[in-house]
């Protein structure tokens, strides 16, 4: 910013350097839009996502569960544009239909993580002492099983519902947010406005709520985004083992765990639902990783 | 350095117990019986009761929580429900494979994604570079392994037909072919009972390790770009070596400490992707004996199958802090 005045104002003296400064205004901002187009497509992708997700009933050309008889394990093209499943449903329909439950369970699951998480996160940076040391020898107990291990202990557990899967999901994503929560709050209560706010009589509470967490906020929720690209797939991977909402509920991952059966014959089955869990958690995951280094490059590579 | 050990030794048995308890009660709070789960609703009352005895589900909880932990600890979790073998012997005929598929897949992502991290770390400056590996790193970072394995199989073994498209090999052979000096009697034997089990393996190494290799890449490149900031390589530059020589002599090998942590975490995932691929590929192993056990209501099976998961992946833990440590003796004082 500093240099860019100083080249502003030389230029209003000498006539070439001023051009020179115009030429440099326009790269520069040619770049830090660059920097967009990452963020854009990811939105758009995940925007247009939640429209087909929203609008299902009134966008899918079927009805998700309807069976066509006369059009069992049918190729892509002509009435149903993306084929048939060997129950005669129209892939198309499923797979909009799908995209439901994998942003219900990838919205929900960090929801969850996020409520459960951040509060003991910010509470275990700001106390310190056996508060922080209980917390975080339970987050890492939890952290010893990968996201998807225990989202299946506990979907096992509950059994598979779309709910249930939110909730394992969320819990197993919950560790994540707890250790970057603490870690925020740990940088965060060093600033003088903290101590600003406790030599004002703030409450620990009043100071948690009110002054740690509106700082870390804008940080937890990029790194959200990525976690919601976590979730997805692996709602896509319990799905897949048969462990997530049951048949006949369309979902991206059993769509493709049925269509297994019939990748010699059919394999547009597995290929568009396994694309569609692909692209969403693609869009998620660029997006988030733009927002990230917009936000703090520091952070990139996890 | 010892008194480092032991205090992570320390701080791992806790883990390690807690963990345990986790999957103990997360299997306890099951809604209904599993008795009742497994059996079917037009199971007798003696049937069931004589389940829930056998089972041990009649004792108090605490009782059997004691059992399961002293049990799990030497190894022993019962007898399979389906199978009727202990599951002991089911874990250990199966952890071979499991263990087989987790080396391939990593050597797989190593051999890719090392070389690929360092090189975009490098050539950043050249927008090509940078943008194309940070799109190939998200696209592998998106893949699921499961649909990336399906994708493999219709090509490589529906049309190409250059692989099978279910099972493991038979490595049973190949052990009792070592077990009982074989191998030097019929070495063709034994060498087609290796082809044929690294012709099971080299399908679900692939599909793992490549959508592994994405997570290795991004990791090499970060530890990468934050060895080559370093003071060091700023003076064996100003010393005016060749860059070569910068790289190749200097960030490399400082670049293994990092490194081991990148293994670590990593080995956790590979772990975790077993349990896709094996159910993609219907190859037998750990994983796909867990969720075939969840699928089958088979309790105990589950129970061993996530107790040795867990306990592999503190195990690796441990030992990746370990041999951080000395890598870098530093961390042994802190």
């Amino acid at each position: 910013m500093a240099t860019t005045g100083n080249t502003a104002t030389a230029g209003a003296a000498v006539e070439p350097a001023a051009f020179d400064s115009e030429a440099y205004q326009r790269r520069l901002s040619g770049r830090r839009h660059r920097r967009y187009i990452p963020i854009a497509a990811g939105m758009l992708m995940v925007v247009l996502m939640l429209v087909f997700a929203v609008l299902a009933p009134l966008i899918s050309p079927f009805s998700p569960s309807a069976q066509f008889s006369d059009y069992v394990l049918e190729g892509p093209g002509g009435r149903h544009l993306l084929g048939t499943d060997e129950f005669g449903r129209d892939v198309l329909s499923r797979v909009i239909w799908g995209a439901r439950v994998s942003l219900q369970v990838g919205l929900g699951a960090v929801v969850v993580g996020f409520l459960v998480g951040v509060p003991l996160g910010i509470l275990a940076g700001y106390k310190g002492g056996g508060t922080e040391a209980t917390i975080m020898r339970c987050t890492d107990m939890l952290l010893a099983f990968p996201t998807l291990l225990l989202a299946l202990i506990i979907v096992t557990a509950l059994g598979g519902s779309l709910i249930n899967e939110i909730i394992a999901i969320g819990v197993a994503l919950t560790p994540s947010f707890v250790r970057l929560a603490r870690s925020m709050a740990l940088t965060i209560k060093e600033n003088d406005y903290i101590m600003a706010a406790r030599a004002l009589g703030g409450s620990p509470l009043r100071l948690m709520v009110r002054h740690i967490f509106p700082n870390a906020v804008s940080t937890l929720v990029v790194i959200a985004t990525l976690y919601i690209a976590n979730a997805i797939r692996t709602e896509a991977g319990l799905s897949f083992l048969g462990l997530g909402v049951p048949p006949p509920t369309p979902s991206w991952g059993n769509i493709l765990s049925e269509g297994r059966q019939f990748i010699k014959c059919c394999p547009w089955l597995t290929t568009f639902s396994g694309l569609s869990i692909m692209l969403a958690v693609l869009s998620f995951n660029i997006m988030g990783d733009a927002l990230r280094d917009l936000l703090d490059p520091r952070l990139r590579g996890d | 350095m010892l008194s480092y050990m032991v205090r992570r030794l320390l701080i791992a048995i806790p883990m390690l117990l807690g963990a345990m308890s986790i999957v103990f009660f997360a299997m306890r709070i099951l809604p209904g019986d599993p008795c009742l789960a497994m059996m079917g609703d037009e199971a007798t009352t003696e049937a069931l009761e004589d389940c829930v005895r056998h089972l041990g589900l009649d004792r108090p909880l605490l009782v059997q929580y004691a059992d399961y932990m002293w049990k799990s600890l030497h190894f022993d979790f019962g007898r399979s429900i389906v199978f009727q073998y202990t599951v002991s012997s089911y874990i250990l005929g199966m952890f071979p494979h499991t263990l087989l598929l987790v080396l391939a897949s990593s050597l797989v992502a190593l051999c890719v994604g090392l070389p690929t991290g360092i090189f975009s770390a490098l050539h950043r400056q050249n927008p090509l570079v940078d943008y194309s590996s940070r799109l190939i790193a998200l696209l592998g970072l998106s893949m699921p392994v499961f649909w990336f394995g399906i994708l493999l199989l219709i090509v490589f073994s529906l049309h190409l037909d250059l692989f099978p498209l279910i099972g493991g090999g038979d490595l049973t052979t190949v052990f009792d072919m070592i077990a009982e000096g074989e191998v030097f009697e019929y070495p063709e034997d034994f060498l087609a009972a290796v082809w044929d089990v690294l012709h099971h393996l080299a399908l679900p190494a692939l599909a793992l390790g490549l959508t592994l290799a994405a997570t290795v890449s991004r990791m090499a490149r970060s530890a990468m770009l934050e060895v080559i900031s370093a003071d060091y390589i700023r003076t064996a530059r100003s010393k005016g070596l060749h860059e070569r020589f910068v790289i190749y002599k200097h960030a490399l090998r400082n670049m293994m400490i990092p490194l081991l942590t990148i293994i670590g975490l990593f080995v956790a995932i590979a772990l975790t992707g077993t349990v896709l691929t094996e159910t993609v590929f219907t190859r037998p192993g750990l994983g796909k004996m867990l969720v075939d056990a969840i699928g089958a209501r088979d309790y105990p099976l589950a129970q061993g199958a996530i107790t040795v998961f867990t306990m592999m992946i503190i195990l690796v833990n441990l030992l990746v802090d370990i041999l951080y440590a000395v890598f870098d003796p530093r961390i042994a004082y802190k």
